[in-house]
């Protein structure tokens, strides 16, 4: 429906309160954030289409993490863009996988 | 060197500082820079930051050409929340694009 | 810091890395191989967000309580201020917002988290959190509270959602026994929880 609110879209709900601490970033985040960075300082991929592609995940926005869903993005921003297939991330996920339970 | 800005040039524009406005109570799907909740609401043209190039096309791959020019518009928040308990003077501002406005 | 060519080191990382964890790096070596980008671009990126950036926003506050022009100038074009000062801010379109006697500003992203990273780097949490974003446009005094932030009735509380091309950066009122103070002690005190407008800076 058209006239449907989505997720993302959620300025003015009601909310619970503010975990006001300051959790830092993990290493890989930090990482992930560079990566989206350096992806679109060179306009590779442009942060509209990566805002938009999270915004895609509808339902799914409020089952993951912020980085979570910028890797989401930036997968199908990727994608779309012919830069790789899923079937070639898919191989090169079970690479790093296995490279991760053989150390 | 020219240093840069925060702004662009904006030399064919609807509205100016000042001007009452309002923001179109219109929910069109897709990638869009209005928030829901503004939709509908009476504001005031703060600024003109400039003319950039229209971010719901840019997220679909496109150019965003013709550039949209983009305001800020200041809204009291008791114009925003019927139920808002805090002064008459607390406001919120907005960057809201000129197709999305209209005068009030 | 320890640099690895490869970036998988995750030696700062705990527990088993996650199913996100994993395809994020795959992404960045499918690129690597494929020559879009290298890792050296990457990791220069990791170190700016953690050692440059910052550190600017601190300094260019401190720069504008000290000085008057400069203030204006910032003021009147954030982005134009801080190349004069030597803060190159990307692609930010940086506006800054005075905080005075009767005024007090506070800046959010409800549609995402947009925030002037090449100012202050990366946002907090809790401004990512889902429960800031929904409720500071509409119940700001509510959520500033909760920061141990009280704005007296007389002040107006103006909240900028950054919601298309802006950024924003509050510039707060120098407190007071702070006189004489140096640009760098100064800079000592000013948070970027304070740039935010969620919390005061404190001599």
């Amino acid at each position: 429906m058209s006239d449907a609110k989505r997720p993302h879209d959620m300025g003015g709900e009601e909310g619970g309160p503010i975990d006001t601490v300051d959790h830092g970033m993990k290493f890989w985040e930090k990482q992930a954030n560079a990566l989206r960075n350096t992806l679109t300082s060179r306009k590779l991929v442009r942060l509209d289409e990566l805002r938009r592609a999270a915004e895609d995940l509808g339902a799914r926005y409020y089952e993951l993490e912020y980085f979570e869903r910028t890797t989401e993005a930036l997968r199908s921003v990727l994608i779309e863009h012919g830069f790789f297939t899923p079937e070639e991330l898919a191989r090169k996920i079970a690479d790093v996988r296995r490279r991760y339970d053989a150390a | 060197m020219t240093l840069p800005s925060a702004y662009t040039e904006a030399p064919v524009r609807r509205f100016a500082r000042g001007d009452r406005v309002r923001v179109k109570q219109t929910h069109p799907p897709g990638h869009r820079r209005t928030p829901y909740y503004i939709r509908g609401k009476p504001g005031v043209i703060e600024r003109v930051c400039g003319a950039f190039a229209n971010p719901e096309e840019l997220a679909y791959g496109f150019d965003g050409e013709p550039k949209r020019v983009l305001y800020r518009v200041r809204f009291r928040q008791r114009d925003v929340w019927p139920h808002y308990t805090g002064p008459q003077s607390d406001y919120l501002e907005l960057e809201i694009y000129e197709h999305w406005l209209e005068a009030a | 810091m320890k640099h690895h060519d490869h970036s998988h080191d995750r030696s700062f990382d705990e527990g088993a890395p996650s199913e996100y964890e994993i395809m994020s790096r795959a992404i960045q070596e499918l690129l690597e191989e494929k020559g879009v980008i290298t890792s050296e671009q990457v990791r220069q990126r990791m170190e700016q967000f953690d050692a440059d950036f910052p550190y600017r926003g601190p300094r260019v506050i401190a720069h504008a309580w000290v000085d008057a022009a400069f203030r204006a100038r910032l003021l009147e074009d954030g982005k134009r201020a801080c190349a004069e000062f030597g803060v190159d801010l990307e692609a930010d379109r940086l506006i800054a917002v005075e905080n005075t006697p009767d005024v007090h500003n506070v800046i959010v992203c409800t549609l995402c988290s947009c925030y002037p990273r090449a100012l202050l780097g990366m946002p907090p949490s809790w401004y990512k959190s889902e429960n800031y974003r929904r409720r500071v446009v509409r119940e700001p005094r509510a959520v500033l509270r909760e920061f141990g932030t009280v704005i007296a009735e007389q002040v107006s509380v103006r909240v900028h959602d950054s919601n298309a091309d802006m950024r924003y950066v509050v510039v707060p009122m120098r407190p007071a026994g702070t006189e004489g103070w140096s640009e760098e002690r100064l800079a000592g005190i000013i948070t970027r929880d304070a740039l935010v407008g969620v919390t005061l800076p404190k001599a």
